[in-house]
C-alpha cells in the first residue's frame, strides 16, 4: 500500500512538473496579445464561413488564402483555439467556390444565410460580391470581412452609408489617390505625370477610375487620361489598349487587375519598346508573388522580369519584413507546412490575419455577452466598431466610431527581385537569384520594397474629405 | 409604288447596302484619319493574328458540326483539358512510366477499334497496335527538358485523341439517331464534366505554359517592324505566339479543305452530317466517321488550348474564348471550313479596329462581333460561306 502511494505521488509530481512545459508549448507566441478569455468555450466550435472565386480569375490570389486559412486554423486550434473552442472551415460546409459567378455567389450566400445556425460573421473575397450582398448582409445582420474596396460595396451607391462589410485595405479609389500623391511628391521621378488607366472590366477593375480620383489627382498636378481601357483576363494581345493610352499622352499605366493582368501589361510595354518611357503601377494586388511568377519569362533590357520596378499600394507588411514578429512567425508556418513560393503571397498572410482577427473578435464578444450561443452578428458588429487591433502586426483593424468601412492606412512600394547574395534587390538578370523550373524557365524571387511610410490614404469617396471642391 | 418596289427589289436592297456603307465610311473616316498609320498597321496585324486563334477554335467546332450536325458547347473545355495534358508532359522532367503505358495503350486500342473490337483479332492490326503503343511510350518517356516538346506533343496528341474518342464512344454514340437537341445538351453536360475533372486534377490556379520561350527560358523576342517605323510614324510589332497560331490556323485550313474535298473519310463525314440514318443505309460506317470527327476536333481543341495557354496562361477563363469564337462560326457558316477561317479572321479584325476607333469602351468585345454577325445573317442567313438549305415539306 505504501509503495503504491509512493508510486502515485511520484506520478502526480511528474505530471505537475510536465504541465508548465506543455502549457508553454500550447501557448501562443508572446507577440500575439489577445484579450483574456472570461468564458471557457472548450468543446464548442466556431466556423469561419467564406465563399468566393476560388477557381476563376482570382484563383491565383484566393487559393493561397485558403492555404493561409487552413494553416492558421490548424495552428490556432493546436494552441488552444478561441478560449478552448475549435475553429473550423471545411469545403462545402463552411466555404464554397463561386467561380466568380454572380449567381453562384448568391446561391452560396443563400445557403449559408439560411442555415439553422446562421453565420455570425463571414469572409468575402471580391468587390463584386460585396456590391451584390451589401444590402442582404445588412438585412440578415451578418457582418462581413473582406480585402477589397469598391465604394459601392462598402458605402453604398450614395457613398455615404456604411454597411456591414469591413475591408482590411484602403478603398481602391483611395489607393490611386495615394499613388497620385506619391507621384506628385516625386517630380524628379515623374516630371510630367499622365496616368492611363488600364484594367479588367467589372466592379474590381473599374473601382478606381472615378470622377473624384481624376479630380484629386488633377489637383496634385497628375493627369488621368479621359478614357480608361479595359481588357478581359483571356486577352492574348493588349497592344491596342496600351497604345490607345500612350497616344492619349500616358506615361504611367495604372492597373486595377491582379495575377496575369499586370503581367500582360508589363509584357506589352516591353514588347512595344516603351519600358524606358512608361511606368507601370497599380492597386495593392499588383505587388504580389503571383505577378512576379506569371511575368517571369518576359524580360526587360536589364535582364530582369518586365514587372521589375512596378509601383503600387502595399497596405500590409510583406514577407521580407521579418522584423515584424507576425511576419517572421508566418514565414516559419509556411516553411513548416512546406508551402511553395506561389502560395507565399499576400493572401496567405491575410489568411493568418483573418483567423487572428476572428479570435480577438470572438473573445471580446463572448466576454461581453456571456456565451458563444448568445453571440449574434449585431454583437460582433458592435465589437468590430469598438476595437483597435493589429492582427499579427500585419495591418490595422480599426473601425472605431462606426463611420469607416475601409482601413485607410497605406504606403507605396515597388516590386524588385532578390539578388544572388540574398541581401537586397538584383540590379540585373545576372545579379538575380533564380530557381530552375521543370518547364525550362527560371523563377525570380519577388521582393517588395516600401517607398513610403504608412500614412492615411486620401478619402476619395464621392463627398469624401479629400475630394476637391468642383 | 408597290409594283415598282417588287420589280426593283434586288437593286433597291443593294442600294440600301451601299448607302449604309457610305454612312459608315463617313462616320468612321474621320476617326481613322486621327490615328497614325502605324496604329492602322498594328491594329490590322493584331486583329488578324488574334483572329487566327478564333479561326482554330471555330474550325474545331465546324468539324463536329460537319460530321454530326451538332454545335459543340464543350469545345472550350476540351481546349483547356488538351492544354493541361500537354502541360503535364511539358513541365515534368520525366513522366511516370505507368501513366505513359496506360495513356498510349488505351488510346491506340481505342483508335484501332473505332469500328469494332474484333478488328484487334487480325494479326496485322494487332502488330500495328503494339508498335504504335511502344513508339508512343518511348516518346512520352523521354527524360529531361531538352525533350520536353517531343514528350509534350506525343502526350498532347495522344491525350487529345483519347479525349475525343471517349467523348464520342460514351456520350455521343448512344445518341446516334436521336434528336439533335439531345446531343447539343449532351455537349453542355460534357463541358461541365470536363470542368470538374480539370479543377480536381490540376486545380484552379492560372498555370503558365511556357512554349513560346527561347532555350534560355525567356520569351521569344517580339518581331519589330523597325524598317517601316519612319514610313508609319511609329512602331509596329508582331507577337511570335500569335504569328505561330495564325500560321497553324492557315495550315489546318488548307489541310481540312483538302481532307473534306478529296478523301473518302472527309466525303463520308459530309454525307453523315446530312443524314446519319441514310449514310448508314448506304454502307457508311457512321460510328467510325463520328469517332474520327471527335478525335480530330479534340486535336484541334488541344492545339488551340496549347497556343492560347502559351499566349496567356492555362486558366478556367479559357473556355470563354470559345464563346468569342461562336460568332466566327456563325459568321462563316456552320458547316464551312473556309467560313471558319474567314469568320475567325474577320471577328479578330473587327474587334481590334473597334478597340482602336472607340477606345475606352467594351464595344470591341461585347458589341462589335455581334453587330457584325447580325448584319451578315440578315444579308446571308446561312453565313458568309454556309450552304443554302432547301427542305421539302
Amino acid at each position: 500500500m505504501k509503495r503504491k502511494m509512493l508510486f502515485l505521488l511520484m506520478l502526480v509530481l511528474m505530471i505537475a512538473a510536465a504541465l508548465p512545459a506543455t502549457a508553454q508549448d500550447m501557448a501562443m507566441p508572446d507577440f500575439i496579445q489577445h484579450t483574456e478569455c472570461e468564458v471557457d468555450l472548450t468543446g464548442q466550435t466556431i466556423p469561419i464561413y467564406h465563399f468566393g472565386d476560388l477557381s476563376g480569375s482570382y484563383a491565383f490570389i484566393t487559393q493561397p488564402l485558403l492555404a493561409g486559412l487552413s494553416d492558421a486554423i490548424k495552428y490556432y486550434n493546436e494552441h488552444g483555439g478561441i478560449c478552448g473552442a475549435t475553429l473550423k472551415s471545411d469545403v462545402g460546409t463552411e466555404y464554397r467556390d463561386t467561380g466568380g459567378n454572380r449567381e453562384e455567389t448568391q446561391a452560396a450566400y443563400d445557403y449559408f444565410s439560411t442555415l439553422a445556425d446562421k453565420p455570425d460573421l463571414v469572409v468575402l473575397y471580391a468587390s463584386g460580391d460585396a456590391e451584390l450582398l451589401r444590402t442582404q448582409v445588412e438585412e440578415d445582420e451578418i457582418p462581413a470581412l473582406i480585402s477589397a474596396g469598391s465604394v459601392a460595396g462598402l458605402y453604398g451607391e450614395d457613398a455615404q452609408t456604411p454597411g456591414w462589410i469591413y475591408a482590411s485595405n484602403p478603398l481602391y479609389a483611395d489607393q490611386i489617390g495615394s499613388f497620385c500623391k506619391f507621384v506628385s511628391e516625386n517630380p524628379d521621378r515623374y516630371p510630367d505625370p499622365v496616368i492611363g488607366y488600364i484594367s479588367w472590366p467589372g466592379a474590381f477593375g473599374e473601382a478606381a477610375y472615378t470622377a473624384e480620383t481624376i479630380a484629386y489627382c488633377a489637383s496634385l498636378g497628375v493627369t488621368i487620361t479621359g478614357t480608361p481601357e479595359y481588357f478581359l483576363p483571356t486577352a492574348t494581345d493588349i497592344s491596342t489598349n496600351v497604345q490607345n493610352l500612350v497616344d492619349a499622352g500616358a506615361n504611367i499605366l495604372y492597373t486595377n487587375s491582379l495575377a496575369s493582368g499586370p503581367a500582360i501589361v508589363a509584357k506589352t510595354v516591353v514588347d512595344l519598346g516603351l519600358e524606358d518611357s512608361v511606368q507601370i503601377a497599380g492597386v495593392n494586388w499588383v505587388l504580389d508573388t503571383s505577378v512576379g511568377l506569371l511575368g517571369r519569362t518576359t524580360l526587360g533590357s536589364d535582364g530582369l522580369p518586365a514587372v521589375n520596378g512596378l509601383v503600387g499600394s502595399m497596405p500590409f507588411h510583406w514577407w521580407t519584413e521579418r522584423q515584424v514578429p507576425g511576419i517572421a512567425f508566418i514565414n516559419e508556418q509556411a516553411a513548416a507546412n512546406e508551402r511553395q513560393l506561389s502560395t507565399q503571397n499576400i493572401a496567405y498572410l491575410l489568411g493568418f490575419g483573418i483567423v487572428d482577427t476572428y479570435t480577438e473578435l470572438y473573445i471580446q464578444t463572448v466576454n461581453r455577452v456571456g456565451s458563444l450561443e448568445a453571440v449574434t452578428g449585431a454583437d460582433l458588429k458592435q465589437t468590430i466598431e469598438s476595437v483597435s487591433y493589429s492582427p499579427l502586426g500585419l495591418y490595422t483593424f480599426d473601425y472605431q466610431g462606426g463611420e469607416v468601412r475601409a482601413v485607410p492606412d497605406n504606403r507605396i512600394a515597388q516590386m524588385a527581385f532578390l539578388n544572388k547574395t540574398m541581401n537586397g534587390p538584383a540590379t540585373s538578370g545576372e545579379d538575380a537569384l533564380t530557381v530552375d523550373l521543370p518547364d525550362g524557365t527560371k523563377a525570380f524571387i519577388p521582393l517588395i520594397i516600401p517607398l513610403t511610410e504608412f500614412a492615411a490614404a486620401p478619402d476619395l469617396r464621392p463627398g469624401g474629405a479629400d475630394v476637391p471642391a468642383s | 409604288m408597290a409594283t415598282f418596289f417588287e420589280q426593283n427589289k434586288r437593286y433597291l436592297i443593294w442600294m440600301g447596302y451601299i448607302l449604309l456603307a457610305v454612312v459608315l465610311l463617313l462616320w468612321l473616316g474621320p476617326l481613322i484619319g486621327e490615328k497614325r498609320p502605324s496604329r492602322w498597321v498594328q491594329t490590322t496585324i493584331t486583329g488578324l493574328l488574334t483572329g487566327g486563334i478564333y479561326a482554330l477554335i471555330a474550325l474545331g467546332i465546324v468539324i463536329i458540326n460537319k460530321a454530326s450536325g451538332v454545335f459543340n458547347f464543350a469545345h472550350g473545355w476540351m481546349m483547356l483539358l488538351g492544354g493541361f495534358i500537354f502541360y503535364s508532359f511539358f513541365s515534368s522532367g520525366q513522366v511516370s512510366l505507368l501513366a505513359a503505358v496506360l495513356l498510349s495503350s488505351v488510346t491506340v486500342i481505342m483508335v484501332m477499334t473505332m469500328g469494332s473490337w474484333r478488328d484487334l483479332l487480325q494479326p496485322r492490326t494487332a502488330l500495328i497496335t503494339l508498335a504504335a503503343i511502344i513508339i508512343l511510350i518511348l516518346l512520352m518517356s523521354l527524360p529531361g527538358t531538352e525533350w520536353k516538346f517531343v514528350r509534350a506533343i506525343a502526350g498532347g496528341v495522344t491525350g487529345a485523341m483519347l479525349l475525343g474518342l471517349v467523348v464520342e464512344r460514351f456520350t455521343v454514340r448512344p445518341l446516334i439517331g436521336q434528336p439533335l437537341f439531345a446531343m447539343v445538351l449532351m455537349t453542355l453536360a460534357i463541358g461541365r464534366l470536363l470542368q470538374g475533372f480539370i479543377q480536381l486534377t490540376w486545380g484552379s490556379v492560372e498555370t503558365p505554359l511556357q512554349i513560346f520561350t527561347t532555350p534560355e527560358g525567356t520569351s521569344l523576342p517580339t518581331i519589330k517592324l523597325d524598317s517601316l517605323q519612319e514610313l508609319l510614324g511609329g512602331v509596329a510589332i508582331i507577337q511570335p505566339g500569335l504569328l505561330i497560331s495564325f500560321v497553324l490556323a492557315l495550315l489546318a485550313f488548307v489541310g481540312f479543305v483538302l481532307f473534306f474535298r478529296f478523301t473518302n473519310v472527309g466525303l463520308a463525314m459530309r454525307a453523315s452530317a446530312e443524314n446519319q440514318r441514310l449514310a448508314q443505309a448506304v454502307g457508311l460506317r457512321v460510328r467510325v466517321i463520328l469517332a474520327a470527327a471527335w478525335a480530330i476536333a479534340a486535336l484541334l481543341a488541344t492545339v488551340g488550348g496549347v497556343l492560347q495557354g502559351g499566349a496567356t496562361n492555362l486558366s478556367v477563363n479559357m473556355p470563354l474564348l470559345a464563346l468569342l469564337a461562336f460568332p466566327a462560326v456563325l459568321l462563316g457558316g456552320l458547316e464551312s471550313i473556309s467560313g471558319a477561317l474567314v469568320g475567325g479572321l474577320v471577328i479578330g479584325f473587327v474587334q481590334e479596329w473597334t478597340n482602336l476607333l472607340f477606345p475606352g469602351t467594351q464595344a470591341h468585345v461585347e458589341l462589335a462581333p455581334y453587330v457584325l454577325l447580325m448584319i451578315v445573317l440578315v444579308i446571308r442567313p446561312d453565313g458568309l460561306f454556309g450552304e443554302k438549305r432547301i427542305e421539302r415539306i
